[in-house]
Protein backbone atom coordinates (compact mmCIF):
# COMPACT_ATOMS: atom_id res chain seq x y z
CA UNK A 1 0.00 0.00 0.00
CA UNK A 2 1.58 3.26 -1.15
CA UNK A 3 0.91 6.47 0.70
CA UNK A 4 2.41 9.76 -0.44
CA UNK A 5 3.69 11.98 2.34
CA UNK A 6 4.24 15.62 1.46
CA UNK A 7 6.99 17.27 3.51
CA UNK A 8 6.73 21.04 4.04
CA UNK A 9 9.83 22.97 3.07
CA UNK A 10 10.41 23.92 6.71
CA UNK A 11 11.16 20.24 7.43
CA UNK A 12 12.82 19.20 4.17
CA UNK A 13 16.30 19.55 5.46
CA UNK A 14 15.54 16.44 7.46
CA UNK A 15 14.55 14.54 4.30
CA UNK A 16 17.57 15.48 2.17
CA UNK A 17 15.41 18.06 0.41
CA UNK A 18 12.82 15.54 -0.76
CA UNK A 19 9.31 16.99 -1.00
CA UNK A 20 7.22 13.87 -1.55
CA UNK A 21 8.02 10.50 -0.05
CA UNK A 22 6.29 7.22 -0.75
CA UNK A 23 5.70 5.43 2.54
CA UNK A 24 3.89 2.40 3.81
CA UNK A 25 1.89 1.76 6.94
CA UNK A 26 -1.49 0.50 8.04
CA UNK A 27 -2.05 3.42 10.38
CA UNK A 28 -0.41 6.70 11.39
CA UNK A 29 2.12 5.22 13.85
CA UNK A 30 3.11 2.68 11.20
CA UNK A 31 3.44 5.36 8.56
CA UNK A 32 5.59 7.57 10.81
CA UNK A 33 7.75 4.56 11.66
CA UNK A 34 8.35 3.96 7.97
CA UNK A 35 9.09 7.63 7.34
CA UNK A 36 11.47 7.59 10.30
CA UNK A 37 13.26 4.54 8.91
CA UNK A 38 13.78 6.31 5.60
CA UNK A 39 14.75 9.67 7.18
CA UNK A 40 15.66 9.14 10.84
CA UNK A 41 16.38 12.79 11.66
CA UNK A 42 12.81 13.95 10.94
CA UNK A 43 11.29 11.77 13.67
CA UNK A 44 12.17 14.02 16.60
CA UNK A 45 10.50 16.93 14.82
CA UNK A 46 7.24 15.04 14.33
CA UNK A 47 6.90 12.90 17.48
CA UNK A 48 7.59 13.38 21.15
CA UNK A 49 9.55 11.02 23.36
CA UNK A 50 6.54 8.73 23.79
CA UNK A 51 5.97 8.52 20.04
CA UNK A 52 2.92 10.76 19.93
CA UNK A 53 2.62 13.33 17.16
CA UNK A 54 3.73 16.69 18.52
CA UNK A 55 0.85 19.08 19.06
CA UNK A 56 2.35 21.77 16.87
CA UNK A 57 2.48 19.37 13.94
CA UNK A 58 -0.71 18.89 11.95
CA UNK A 59 -1.18 15.88 9.73
CA UNK A 60 -3.80 15.97 7.04
CA UNK A 61 -5.00 12.96 5.10
CA UNK A 62 -6.60 13.91 1.80
CA UNK A 63 -7.06 17.45 3.20
CA UNK A 64 -8.76 16.32 6.43
CA UNK A 65 -7.09 16.68 9.82
CA UNK A 66 -6.19 13.18 11.00
CA UNK A 67 -7.55 14.09 14.46
CA UNK A 68 -11.02 14.10 12.89
CA UNK A 69 -10.43 10.79 11.14
CA UNK A 70 -9.74 8.82 14.28
CA UNK A 71 -6.12 9.81 14.81
CA UNK A 72 -3.86 6.82 15.35
CA UNK A 73 -6.80 4.47 14.66
CA UNK A 74 -7.29 5.69 11.08
CA UNK A 75 -6.63 2.87 8.60
CA UNK A 76 -4.85 4.07 5.49
CA UNK A 77 -6.12 3.29 2.03
CA UNK A 78 -3.97 2.87 -1.02
CA UNK A 79 -3.26 6.22 -2.63
CA UNK A 80 -3.92 8.34 0.45
CA UNK A 81 -2.18 11.72 0.34
CA UNK A 82 -0.65 12.87 3.60
CA UNK A 83 0.32 16.51 4.19
CA UNK A 84 2.36 17.65 7.19
CA UNK A 85 1.89 21.26 8.33
CA UNK A 86 4.07 22.55 11.18
CA UNK A 87 3.25 25.71 13.07
CA UNK A 88 5.91 28.32 12.48
CA UNK A 89 6.71 31.41 14.48
CA UNK A 90 8.80 33.86 12.47
CA UNK A 91 7.51 37.16 11.32
CA UNK B 1 -13.24 63.79 -10.33
CA UNK B 2 -14.60 61.52 -12.97
CA UNK B 3 -12.74 58.69 -14.51
CA UNK B 4 -13.97 57.70 -17.92
CA UNK B 5 -12.72 54.52 -19.47
CA UNK B 6 -12.71 54.01 -23.20
CA UNK B 7 -14.01 50.75 -24.64
CA UNK B 8 -10.52 49.76 -25.68
CA UNK B 9 -9.17 50.34 -22.19
CA UNK B 10 -8.34 46.94 -20.78
CA UNK B 11 -10.01 47.81 -17.49
CA UNK B 12 -13.30 48.50 -19.27
CA UNK B 13 -13.78 44.87 -20.12
CA UNK B 14 -12.94 43.57 -16.70
CA UNK B 15 -16.05 44.85 -15.04
CA UNK B 16 -14.40 47.66 -13.12
CA UNK B 17 -16.68 50.50 -12.25
CA UNK B 18 -16.73 52.99 -15.06
CA UNK B 19 -18.21 56.42 -15.40
CA UNK B 20 -18.52 56.60 -11.64
CA UNK B 21 -17.88 60.07 -10.33
CA UNK B 22 -15.32 60.03 -7.54
CA UNK B 23 -17.11 61.41 -4.46
CA UNK B 24 -15.65 64.69 -3.30
CA UNK B 25 -14.81 63.30 0.12
CA UNK B 26 -12.57 60.57 -1.32
CA UNK B 27 -9.02 61.90 -1.58
CA UNK B 28 -7.32 61.66 -4.95
CA UNK B 29 -4.62 59.47 -3.42
CA UNK B 30 -7.11 56.57 -3.12
CA UNK B 31 -8.64 57.01 -6.58
CA UNK B 32 -7.07 53.90 -8.12
CA UNK B 33 -8.14 51.75 -5.18
CA UNK B 34 -11.69 53.11 -5.25
CA UNK B 35 -11.90 52.15 -8.93
CA UNK B 36 -11.40 48.55 -7.91
CA UNK B 37 -14.90 47.12 -7.71
CA UNK B 38 -14.29 45.26 -4.47
CA UNK B 39 -13.54 48.51 -2.63
CA UNK B 40 -15.48 51.37 -4.25
CA UNK B 41 -16.28 54.66 -2.56
CA UNK B 42 -18.30 52.95 0.15
CA UNK B 43 -15.48 50.58 1.00
CA UNK B 44 -12.98 53.43 1.07
CA UNK B 45 -15.12 55.25 3.60
CA UNK B 46 -15.27 52.13 5.74
CA UNK B 47 -11.49 51.89 5.62
CA UNK B 48 -11.20 55.51 6.74
CA UNK B 49 -13.31 54.73 9.80
CA UNK B 50 -11.49 51.50 10.66
CA UNK B 51 -9.16 50.96 13.60
CA UNK B 52 -6.67 48.14 13.24
CA UNK B 53 -4.10 46.86 15.72
CA UNK B 54 -0.86 45.44 14.37
CA UNK B 55 0.87 43.32 16.98
CA UNK B 56 4.57 43.23 16.22
CA UNK B 57 6.28 45.40 13.64
CA UNK B 58 9.01 43.25 12.15
CA UNK B 59 8.87 42.11 8.54
CA UNK B 60 5.22 41.06 8.50
CA UNK B 61 4.11 43.98 10.62
CA UNK B 62 6.05 46.49 8.52
CA UNK B 63 4.52 45.23 5.33
CA UNK B 64 0.91 45.09 6.54
CA UNK B 65 1.27 48.49 8.22
CA UNK B 66 2.63 50.07 5.04
CA UNK B 67 0.00 48.49 2.80
CA UNK B 68 -2.93 49.37 5.05
CA UNK B 69 -1.61 52.89 5.68
CA UNK B 70 -1.33 53.48 1.94
CA UNK B 71 -4.81 51.97 1.51
CA UNK B 72 -6.25 54.59 3.84
CA UNK B 73 -7.13 52.58 6.95
CA UNK B 74 -8.01 55.42 9.31
CA UNK B 75 -6.23 54.35 12.49
CA UNK B 76 -3.34 51.93 12.88
CA UNK B 77 -2.18 51.01 16.35
CA UNK B 78 1.32 49.58 16.01
CA UNK B 79 2.48 47.60 19.03
CA UNK B 80 6.11 46.50 19.18
CA UNK B 81 8.56 45.88 22.01
CA UNK B 82 11.71 45.85 19.91
CA UNK B 83 14.16 48.32 18.37
CA UNK B 84 15.57 48.56 14.85
CA UNK B 85 18.80 46.69 14.10
CA UNK B 86 20.90 46.47 10.95
CA UNK B 87 19.93 42.82 10.44
CA UNK B 88 16.27 43.90 10.16
CA UNK B 89 16.78 46.01 7.05
CA UNK B 90 16.94 43.03 4.68
CA UNK B 91 13.18 42.48 5.06
CA UNK B 92 11.57 45.02 7.39
CA UNK B 93 10.57 47.58 4.82
CA UNK B 94 9.50 50.47 7.05
CA UNK B 95 13.00 51.04 8.47
CA UNK B 96 16.25 52.52 7.22
CA UNK B 97 19.89 52.75 8.28
CA UNK B 98 19.38 55.84 10.41
CA UNK B 99 16.69 54.01 12.44
CA UNK B 100 19.16 51.19 13.09
CA UNK B 101 21.99 53.60 13.94
CA UNK B 102 19.75 55.31 16.49
CA UNK B 103 18.27 52.04 17.78
CA UNK B 104 14.84 53.57 17.42
CA UNK B 105 11.93 51.54 18.74
CA UNK B 106 10.23 49.92 15.77
CA UNK B 107 6.81 51.34 16.61
CA UNK B 108 8.23 54.88 16.64
CA UNK B 109 10.28 54.41 13.46
CA UNK B 110 7.22 52.92 11.73
CA UNK B 111 5.04 55.87 12.73
CA UNK B 112 7.65 58.33 11.39
CA UNK B 113 7.91 56.53 8.07
CA UNK B 114 4.14 56.17 7.61
CA UNK B 115 3.64 59.87 8.35
CA UNK B 116 6.00 60.63 5.47
CA UNK B 117 3.80 58.87 2.92
CA UNK B 118 0.35 59.23 4.45
CA UNK B 119 -0.08 62.03 6.95
CA UNK B 120 -3.87 61.79 6.69
CA UNK B 121 -4.26 58.68 8.81
CA UNK B 122 -3.70 58.23 12.52
CA UNK B 123 -0.86 56.00 13.70
CA UNK B 124 -0.71 55.13 17.37
CA UNK B 125 2.76 53.74 18.14
CA UNK B 126 2.90 51.65 21.31
CA UNK B 127 6.39 50.70 22.47
CA UNK B 128 5.28 47.80 24.60
CA UNK B 129 5.38 44.07 25.05
CA UNK B 130 1.87 42.66 24.68
CA UNK B 131 1.26 40.72 27.89
CA UNK B 132 -1.85 39.58 29.79
CA UNK B 133 -1.72 42.68 31.97
CA UNK B 134 -1.97 45.15 29.08
CA UNK B 135 -3.66 43.18 26.30
CA UNK B 136 -7.10 44.56 27.15
CA UNK B 137 -5.89 48.14 27.05
CA UNK B 138 -3.71 47.81 23.93
CA UNK B 139 -6.25 45.95 21.82
CA UNK B 140 -9.35 47.83 23.02
CA UNK B 141 -11.48 49.71 20.49
CA UNK B 142 -10.10 47.97 17.44
CA UNK B 143 -12.07 46.32 14.66
CA UNK B 144 -9.39 43.87 13.63
CA UNK B 145 -6.09 42.56 15.00
CA UNK B 146 -3.24 41.67 12.67
CA UNK B 147 -0.39 39.37 13.59
CA UNK B 148 3.07 40.76 12.95
CA UNK B 149 4.75 39.04 15.86
CA UNK B 150 7.54 36.48 15.82
CA UNK B 151 6.47 34.21 18.66
CA UNK B 152 3.64 31.90 19.61
CA UNK B 153 3.29 33.10 23.16
CA UNK B 154 1.99 36.45 21.91
CA UNK B 155 -0.12 34.80 19.22
CA UNK B 156 -1.92 32.55 21.71
CA UNK B 157 -2.51 35.57 23.91
CA UNK B 158 -4.01 37.44 20.95
CA UNK B 159 -6.07 34.37 20.03
CA UNK B 160 -7.48 34.07 23.56
CA UNK B 161 -8.30 37.78 23.66
CA UNK B 162 -9.86 37.76 20.18
CA UNK B 163 -11.97 34.66 20.82
CA UNK B 164 -13.14 35.93 24.21
CA UNK B 165 -14.17 39.28 22.75
CA UNK B 166 -15.37 37.97 19.36
CA UNK B 167 -12.79 40.08 17.57
CA UNK B 168 -11.45 39.00 14.17
CA UNK B 169 -7.71 38.51 13.81
CA UNK B 170 -5.31 37.18 11.21
CA UNK B 171 -2.38 34.87 11.94
CA UNK B 172 0.63 35.22 9.63
CA UNK B 173 4.11 33.75 10.00
CA UNK B 174 7.10 32.98 7.83
CA UNK B 175 10.42 31.19 8.06
CA UNK B 176 12.90 30.40 5.29
CA UNK B 177 10.96 30.59 2.04
CA UNK B 178 7.75 29.37 3.65
CA UNK B 179 4.80 31.30 5.02
CA UNK B 180 1.47 30.43 6.65
CA UNK B 181 -1.62 32.50 7.31
CA UNK B 182 -5.08 31.95 8.81
CA UNK B 183 -8.08 34.24 9.20
CA UNK B 184 -9.78 33.79 12.56
CA UNK B 185 -13.41 34.86 12.76
CA UNK B 186 -14.38 33.74 16.28
CA UNK B 187 -17.47 31.56 16.34
CA UNK B 188 -17.42 31.10 12.58
CA UNK B 189 -14.04 29.69 11.62
CA UNK B 190 -11.33 27.67 13.32
CA UNK B 191 -9.18 29.63 15.75
CA UNK B 192 -5.42 29.27 16.17
CA UNK B 193 -5.87 26.80 19.03
CA UNK B 194 -8.22 24.68 16.85
CA UNK B 195 -5.48 24.29 14.26
CA UNK B 196 -2.43 24.21 16.56
CA UNK B 197 -3.50 23.19 20.07
CA UNK B 198 0.01 23.77 21.41
CA UNK B 199 2.91 25.97 20.49
CA UNK B 200 6.26 24.67 19.23
CA UNK B 201 8.74 23.73 21.89
CA UNK B 202 12.04 24.56 20.30
CA UNK B 203 12.17 21.73 17.82
CA UNK B 204 11.01 23.46 14.63
CA UNK B 205 12.87 25.80 12.39
CA UNK B 206 13.20 29.43 13.38
CA UNK B 207 14.50 32.46 11.54
CA UNK B 208 17.76 31.72 13.32
CA UNK B 209 18.23 28.24 11.93
CA UNK B 210 16.54 28.57 8.54
CA UNK B 211 16.94 32.27 7.81
CA UNK B 212 14.18 34.18 6.05
CA UNK B 213 13.60 35.37 2.50
CA UNK B 214 12.14 38.87 2.35
CA UNK B 215 9.85 37.83 -0.50
CA UNK B 216 8.33 34.99 1.55
CA UNK B 217 7.42 37.19 4.48
CA UNK B 218 6.22 40.02 2.25
CA UNK B 219 4.02 37.62 0.28
CA UNK B 220 2.35 36.37 3.44
CA UNK B 221 1.97 39.95 4.68
CA UNK B 222 0.39 40.99 1.37
CA UNK B 223 -2.14 38.18 1.66
CA UNK B 224 -2.81 39.17 5.27
CA UNK B 225 -3.34 42.81 4.24
CA UNK B 226 -5.72 41.81 1.46
CA UNK B 227 -7.79 39.67 3.81
CA UNK B 228 -7.85 42.64 6.21
CA UNK B 229 -9.23 44.88 3.45
CA UNK B 230 -11.94 42.33 2.67
CA UNK B 231 -12.93 42.20 6.31
CA UNK B 232 -12.92 45.96 6.79
CA UNK B 233 -15.02 46.74 3.72
CA UNK B 234 -17.48 43.96 4.62
CA UNK B 235 -16.67 41.59 1.74
CA UNK B 236 -17.13 38.67 4.11
CA UNK B 237 -18.05 36.18 1.40
CA UNK B 238 -14.60 36.71 -0.11
CA UNK B 239 -12.69 36.03 3.10
CA UNK B 240 -10.55 32.90 2.83
CA UNK B 241 -11.52 30.20 5.32
CA UNK B 242 -8.47 27.99 5.04
CA UNK B 243 -5.02 27.69 6.54
CA UNK B 244 -2.92 28.77 3.58
CA UNK B 245 0.74 27.89 3.23
CA UNK B 246 3.04 29.05 0.43
CA UNK B 247 6.65 28.46 -0.42
CA UNK B 248 8.16 30.99 -2.81
CA UNK B 249 11.36 29.01 -3.38
CA UNK B 250 9.90 25.56 -3.97
CA UNK B 251 6.75 26.86 -5.69
CA UNK B 252 4.40 25.06 -3.30
CA UNK B 253 0.99 26.15 -2.15
CA UNK B 254 -1.41 24.24 0.10
CA UNK B 255 -4.76 25.06 1.67
CA UNK B 256 -6.35 23.22 4.55
CA UNK B 257 -10.00 23.72 5.47
CA UNK B 258 -10.49 25.88 8.55
CA UNK B 259 -14.09 26.90 8.03
CA UNK B 260 -15.43 25.56 11.33
CA UNK B 261 -14.29 25.64 14.95
CA UNK B 262 -12.85 22.33 16.15
CA UNK B 263 -15.13 20.59 18.60
CA UNK B 264 -13.62 20.65 22.07
CA UNK B 265 -11.13 23.40 21.24
CA UNK B 266 -9.57 24.75 24.44
CA UNK B 267 -10.09 28.37 23.41
CA UNK B 268 -13.20 28.71 21.24
CA UNK B 269 -14.92 25.54 22.45
CA UNK B 270 -14.26 25.36 26.19
CA UNK B 271 -13.51 29.08 26.50
CA UNK B 272 -10.58 28.28 28.74
CA UNK B 273 -8.38 31.32 28.20
CA UNK B 274 -5.19 30.16 29.87
CA UNK B 275 -3.00 32.65 28.00
CA UNK B 276 -5.12 35.61 29.07
CA UNK B 277 -4.71 34.37 32.62
CA UNK B 278 -0.93 34.40 32.06
CA UNK B 279 -0.49 30.81 33.17
CA UNK B 280 2.97 29.35 32.77
CA UNK B 281 4.31 32.44 31.09
CA UNK B 282 8.04 32.06 30.58
CA UNK B 283 10.61 34.61 29.52
CA UNK B 284 10.74 34.85 25.78
CA UNK B 285 13.68 33.89 23.60
CA UNK B 286 13.31 36.10 20.58
CA UNK B 287 13.23 34.75 17.06
CA UNK B 288 16.49 35.17 15.21
CA UNK B 289 18.45 36.19 18.24
CA UNK B 290 20.35 34.73 21.11
CA UNK B 291 18.36 36.82 23.58
CA UNK B 292 16.26 36.76 26.68
CA UNK B 293 13.73 39.37 27.62
CA UNK B 294 13.05 40.50 31.19
CA UNK B 295 9.42 41.48 31.45
CA UNK B 296 9.85 44.28 33.94
CA UNK B 297 7.25 47.00 33.58
CA UNK B 298 7.30 48.92 36.81
CA UNK B 299 10.89 50.05 37.15
CA UNK B 300 11.15 53.56 35.68
CA UNK B 301 14.72 54.06 34.50
CA UNK B 302 16.57 57.39 34.49
CA UNK B 303 18.76 56.87 31.43
CA UNK B 304 21.15 59.73 32.24
CA UNK B 305 21.82 58.46 35.72
CA UNK B 306 22.11 54.85 34.70
CA UNK B 307 24.45 55.72 31.80
CA UNK B 308 26.80 57.38 34.28
CA UNK B 309 26.65 54.33 36.52
CA UNK B 310 27.36 51.91 33.70
CA UNK B 311 30.25 53.83 32.09
CA UNK B 312 32.99 52.06 34.09
CA UNK B 313 31.59 48.64 33.21
CA UNK B 314 31.35 48.76 29.42
CA UNK B 315 30.10 50.82 26.50
CA UNK B 316 26.84 52.63 27.01
CA UNK B 317 24.70 55.03 25.03
CA UNK B 318 21.07 56.08 25.05
CA UNK B 319 18.38 58.23 23.45
CA UNK B 320 14.91 59.10 24.76
CA UNK B 321 13.55 55.67 24.02
CA UNK B 322 16.24 53.14 24.66
CA UNK B 323 19.53 52.59 26.47
CA UNK B 324 22.09 50.13 25.15
CA UNK B 325 24.91 48.69 27.22
CA UNK B 326 27.63 46.43 25.81
CA UNK B 327 29.68 44.23 28.04
CA UNK B 328 31.18 41.28 26.21
CA UNK B 329 29.73 38.85 25.43
CA UNK B 330 26.39 40.45 26.34
CA UNK B 331 24.40 43.42 25.16
CA UNK B 332 21.61 44.85 27.30
CA UNK B 333 18.89 47.00 25.77
CA UNK B 334 16.78 48.81 28.33
CA UNK B 335 13.45 50.59 27.89
CA UNK B 336 12.15 53.40 30.10
CA UNK B 337 9.73 51.13 32.01
CA UNK B 338 12.56 48.80 33.02
CA UNK B 339 11.97 46.13 30.39
CA UNK B 340 15.22 44.69 29.06
CA UNK B 341 16.40 42.54 26.18
CA UNK B 342 19.61 40.74 26.99
CA UNK B 343 21.50 39.51 23.97
CA UNK B 344 24.21 36.91 24.13
CA UNK B 345 22.44 34.26 26.17
CA UNK B 346 19.40 32.04 26.15
CA UNK B 347 19.81 31.25 29.83
CA UNK B 348 17.18 33.14 31.83
CA UNK B 349 19.25 32.80 34.98
CA UNK B 350 22.22 34.53 33.33
CA UNK B 351 19.89 37.22 32.02
CA UNK B 352 18.35 37.75 35.44
CA UNK B 353 21.79 37.97 36.97
CA UNK B 354 22.99 40.57 34.45
CA UNK B 355 19.84 42.57 35.01
CA UNK B 356 20.24 42.42 38.75
CA UNK B 357 23.90 43.45 38.56
CA UNK B 358 23.56 46.35 36.16
CA UNK B 359 19.99 47.56 36.51
CA UNK B 360 18.64 46.37 39.82
CA UNK B 361 16.86 43.49 41.49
Amino acid sequence: MKITVEIPSALRRFTDGTAKIECEGADLPGLLNDLGTKHPSITQHLRDESGKVRKFINIYINDEDVRFLGGDAYQFRDGDQVLIVPSIAGG
Amino acid sequence: MTRILAENDSLYNKGYSVLQPMPHDIPERYSRQVLFQGIGAEGQQKLAQARVAIVGCGATGSAVAALLARSGVGTLRIIDRDYVELSNLQRQTLFDESDAAESLPKAIAAAHRIAAFNSEIVVEPKVADLVPANVGELLADTHLILDGTDNFETRYLVNDYAVKHSRAWIYAAAVGSYGVTLNVLPGQTACLACIFPDSPTGMVETCETAGILNSAVNLIASIEATEALKFLVGAHDQIRKTLLSCDVWHNDRAEIAASHPREGCRACGKRDFVHLAGEGRPHITLCGRNSVQIHEQHRPIDFVELSARLQPHGTVRHNDFVLKFWREPHEITLFPDGRAIIKGTTDTAVARSLYARFVGS
